[in-house]
């Protein structure tokens, strides 16, 4: 990333290269639409590309860094779209679509963990779960979570917090968490 | 609550997961009591990792090649203008010279950004199904850059290094056809750190400029300063 910060273009592709996918499949499954994930993809890597000096390496790897961009932008369209009511595109069989030998070891070790985080996430309890991921795949403040399921703030804060920490106690063992 | 084991307790912890998450209706003001609480900070600090895992259950999808085409473009033009531009083009502006638009600075730049433009003035790339077409800005700001991208029948504007507009005023795009620029309901500023991309509105089709000017908020049906960005369609 120092590179990157530098103005090195060559760096700034093997950042790319590394994070494009995932980036991608993030911004996706947030807003649902193949186009709006492309542009958000596209503004999130030019923003990494722009500001890389801002990366601290003490805050987390730069997959976290460049997913969090992505993240944020993705929930900014969304509530400036005002179209809230999909972004459950097709969970299932996406795995399907990427071909064999597209998937080099460390992709396959990369979806090991993924299917432990995911595994982890689908464990939890209906309630739990549904709160974790309106929030953070929707873009739903917790004012309007408690009014789309008709449920105090107080118990969608509960929800909340305990959804992360049991995810947090699954996830114990992981190298990454709570380190 | 105790946290860590330890007695100590603040009730505004309680919206910790919610901000980790997003989810707070006024994130800011929790941030700015984190700033002071190390309660809240120490709850945040073992939720975040939690949350930044959950981008990995997402299903795994490929990005498109034409998409990675276009921000290399992108990236190699602005890495070339900058290699031309020399490094200090890329720093914040000083504070205090920020709208330093003086004659000769501005058509130093102007100079300069003519050379690199028979450099980069237009990086074309085939995407899967349409064309993406960038062209170089001139920019009457001394160390920022701006570039339009056209991709179909969209185009977008992309900055950095631009100051943020003066207090009351807000930057607005128009299109010029030859007679009077035409005002846009383009109306934007910038982030902090200078960079900004946004969308131009309507057809480009027989725009012969985009131009930028500095206006009273609210926008003006006629341009009231000098175009800070000009770009030749």
């Amino acid at each position: 990333m120092e590179l990157v910060a530098a103005g090195d273009a060559n760096a700034f592709e093997v950042i790319l290269e590394r994070h494009a996918d995932a980036a991608f499949s993030l911004a996706y499954r947030i807003c649902g639409r193949h186009a709006a994930a492309d542009d958000i993809t596209q503004e999130s890597c030019l923003a990494v590309w722009r500001s890389g000096a801002r990366y601290d390496r003490g805050r987390g790897s730069v997959r976290t860094w460049v997913l969090s961009i992505v993240h944020n932008r993705a929930i900014d369209a969304l509530r400036r779209s005002g179209v809230r009511d999909r972004r459950h595109a097709g969970d299932e069989g996406i795995e399907d679509s990427l071909e064999a030998n597209e998937r080099t070891d460390a992709q396959a070790i990369e979806n090991a963990t993924s299917r432990e985080i995911r595994g982890a996430l689908g464990e939890l309890p209906t309630e739990q779960r549904r709160v974790i991921e309106l929030a953070y795949f929707g873009g739903f403040t917790q004012t309007e979570i408690a009014s789309m399921l008709n449920t105090p703030i107080g118990t969608v804060k509960s929800r909340m917090r305990l959804g992360l920490e049991k995810l947090r106690d699954h996830l114990r063992g992981w190298e990454a968490v709570g380190t | 609550m105790s946290t860590h084991g330890k007695s100590l307790h603040c009730q505004e912890s309680e919206d910790a997961a919610a901000y980790v998450l997003g989810a707070l209706d006024e994130p800011e003001f929790y941030r700015q009591h984190l700033a002071t609480c190390t309660v809240c900070q120490a709850e945040v600090a073992r939720l975040q990792p939690v949350v930044d895992t959950l981008p990995a259950t997402v299903p795994p999808q490929s990005a498109p090649e034409g998409l990675r085409r276009r921000v290399v473009s992108v990236v190699r033009a602005e890495a070339e203008l900058l290699r031309v531009a020399g490094h200090e083009a890329d720093e914040p502006p000083r504070r205090g010279s920020r709208w330093r638009r003086p004659r000769g600075a501005v058509l130093a730049w102007g100079a300069l950004a003519a050379s690199v433009a028979a450099v980069l003035a237009i990086a074309l790339t085939a995407g899967s199904s349409e064309q993406t077409r960038v062209t170089n800005a001139q920019v009457a700001v001394v160390g920022a850059h701006a570039s339009l991208r056209q991709v179909g029948g969209h185009s977008e504007l992309l900055l950095a290094g631009m100051p943020q507009p003066p207090r009351g005023r807000i930057y607005e795009i128009w299109l010029s056809r030859g007679a009077a620029p035409q005002p846009t309901d383009a109306l934007f500023g910038v982030t902090r750190h200078g960079s900004g991309a946004v969308a131009v509105p309507g057809s480009l089709h027989g725009v012969k400029e985009v131009l930028v000017t500095s206006e009273p908020l609210g926008g003006s049906s006629h341009p009231t300063s000098t175009p800070l960005i000009r770009v030749a369609v």
